[in-house]
């Protein structure tokens, strides 16, 4: 085995298992938590009294109907924000997996919401089929995902909950309910992005394309530069985005567009190199952020340009290996260039002692009610990172006010610090999403302090 | 100011966000699965945590993770003690995740995973 990597593990029986879940089906009760729940992070901390994990959605139903008290269901604890944590039950959706069914005509295909993102491009690659798009982290389940209008990068690609053209809902009633734009069409719009508040999803059917081979390449490029032409970049790769480095006149841009090219993994890094990296990174760190301009620039014009083919789920996502915490608000197109200029400016005059780039890419609009880009406008979204274990509050309570000057809208799963009053301007069916979650829940049991302050405040 | 480790990894990833995983040098990605990753003499329910959370990272050594099977990857870890690896499998430790992915999993399932994946060394 010592010679084993994951893909030679994976069973290669083709379709076994395809119109199940995915794995056997194991009852197991709620169990009274033994430890913490932590996200990704490690910034958020909960006390759950206990965890449940389904093994169908008979049981999950009957979970609700049958148990009261405070609930919260958690994907792969990606989220920044508070969305999970309850001192009543996470309901984990881990055994709920595994693609259910496909169409070849149609290009649809069903997963079991429990499925990881990194675990849907094999089976969907077997019959065919690929994801349109998808964000850079792919360890989120699908649940999750949807439930946060989670996106990945280009003006031709709404979120993942754009995606969707069918789910399945537990309510906090219990009730097993199928939804789509033709049987009732304002929950599915509400239920493609619902942050968890109106039940469990369970299943979803996407639209796929066939499968498809991309091309990533990368170059470093003046920021100015970038901006300047950004829309017609945008335009003409599939996938366009940047990634503004701080105190510095550069950005690196990632472009990737559809290509016949044989498969081309260019190989990691040399040791050699890596260390001359890290050792001009750490000087760059121990000068003060206002002395770090000429350093930066300098090293910035050494990083090489990249070339990557593989199959599109490949090429789409990123293992990231440094873990963060992120703020990102979508403002809308016309405003996002400067908007990305204003914080930049504000980060160097401030002096913002930041070693994360910042992330710009554009995000097109779709009919959910609570997406980013929900309603007639394509978006630009942009995030900013911190280190997990650093302190993010000095730095995003500093960069959140520009955002909101430019009428950002929060990304669900990283924080930011709106209530229902603001967030009800910037959306305008969150009203009516209000109402039904009301309707759904009247007793409140999907709801924990951060959705109390998310929905009632 | 931000640790050098991080500094050192946002800086080997191109100054991008993107992954710094191991990458195959050309590897042909037509091998297709629709299954996960079998964990050999774990129970079912257990193998299944498994699959879904510590594979992620354990086979291929994602982040640095010691690679399962590979006992000279584990022998420092182990060092540590048992007690060690449990508290950073519970919280996080360097890049690996608190809880590791499993969300659902209960000490005592840690406790079970680990010994698997170190090969039941004390």
């Amino acid at each position: 085995m010592s010679k084993t990597t994951r893909r030679q593990l994976l069973a290669n029986t083709a379709l076994a298992g395809l119109f199940g879940f995915g794995m056997p089906a194991l009852a197991q009760p709620a169990r009274p938590s033994s430890i913490p729940w932590r996200n990704w992070s490690g910034g958020l901390v909960a006390h759950p009294a206990g965890r449940f994990a389904p093994s169908s959605e008979d049981q999950l139903a009957e979970f609700l109907k049958s148990t009261k008290g405070a609930v919260r269901p958690v994907g792969a604890g990606h989220s920044f924000t508070p969305l999970v944590p309850t001192d009543g039950h996470l309901i984990v959706i881990d055994e709920l997996t595994g693609m259910l069914d496909y169409d070849p005509e149609t290009l649809r295909a069903t997963f079991a919401a429990g499925t990881r993102l990194a675990d849907m491009g094999a089976p969907l690659e077997a019959v065919g089929q690929a994801m349109l798009n998808l964000p850079d982290i792919d360890r989120q389940t699908l649940a999750g995902a949807t439930a946060t209008a989670t996106h990945g990068t280009g003006i031709d690609f709404t979120c993942l909950s754009g995606f969707v053209t069918e789910l399945r809902l537990t309510t906090p009633a219990g009730e097993i309910i199928d939804v789509n734009a033709d049987k009732d069409k304002d929950l599915f719009n509400a239920a493609r992005v619902s942050l968890g508040a109106l039940g469990i999803v369970t299943r979803m059917t996407l639209q796929n394309r066939a499968n498809y081979r991309l091309k990533s390449q990368t170059s470093i490029q003046l920021t100015e530069d970038v901006l300047d032409g950004f829309d017609e970049s945008a335009a003409q790769h599939r996938h366009f985005e940047m990634f503004p480095v701080t105190h510095s006149d550069y950005a690196l841009t990632l472009a990737i567009n559809e290509t016949d090219e044989p498969i081309k993994n260019p190989p990691p890094q040399s040791p050699e190199e890596a260390a001359a990296y890290a050792e001009a990174m750490t000087t760059i760190a121990q000068t003060p952020p206002e002395g770090r301009k000429p350093l930066k620039n300098a090293l910035a014009q050494q990083i090489p340009p990249t070339e990557n083919v593989d199959a599109s789920y490949k090429v789409l996502t990123n293992i990231r290996n440094t873990r963060f915490n992120e703020m990102e608000y979508a403002v809308p197109l016309e405003a996002g260039a400067e908007c990305l200029r204003e914080i930049l400016r504000t980060i160097e005059e401030q002096a913002v002692d930041v070693m994360f780039p910042l992330e710009y890419r554009y995000v097109k609009r779709d009919d959910t009610w609570l997406s980013m880009s929900a309603g007639e406008e394509d978006h630009a979204a942009i995030s900013i990172h911190r280190a997990a274990g650093a302190d993010y509050r000095p730095y995003f309570d500093l960069i959140e006010p520009i955002f909101w000057k430019y009428g950002g809208r929060p990304h669900w799963g990283k924080v930011h610090s709106l209530g229902a009053a603001e967030l009800k301007a910037l959306y305008p069916h969150f009203g009516e999403f209000q109402a039904l979650r009301e309707h759904l829940d009247p007793q409140g049991r999907f709801l924990n302090e951060h959705l109390r302050k998310v929905f009632m405040a | 100011m931000e640790s050098r480790q991080t500094i050192a990894l946002v800086l080997l990833g191109s100054l991008t966000l993107a992954g710094c995983g191991p990458t195959t040098p050309d590897e042909p990605t037509t091998q297709t699965s629709t299954q996960l990753p079998v964990a050999p003499g774990l129970p079912q329910a257990l193998a299944n945590k498994w699959a879904r959370s510590c594979a992620l990272c354990h086979i291929d050594g994602n982040g640095g993770a010691p690679r399962i099977g590979h006992a000279q990857e584990w022998a420092p870890r182990i060092a540590q003690g048992r007690d060690a690896l449990l508290t950073h499998t519970i919280e996080g430790m360097a890049n690996m995740p608190p809880l590791g992915y499993c969300m659902s999993c209960e000490r005592d399932d840690f406790i079970a995973l680990i010994e698997f994946m170190t090969g039941g060394a004390p």
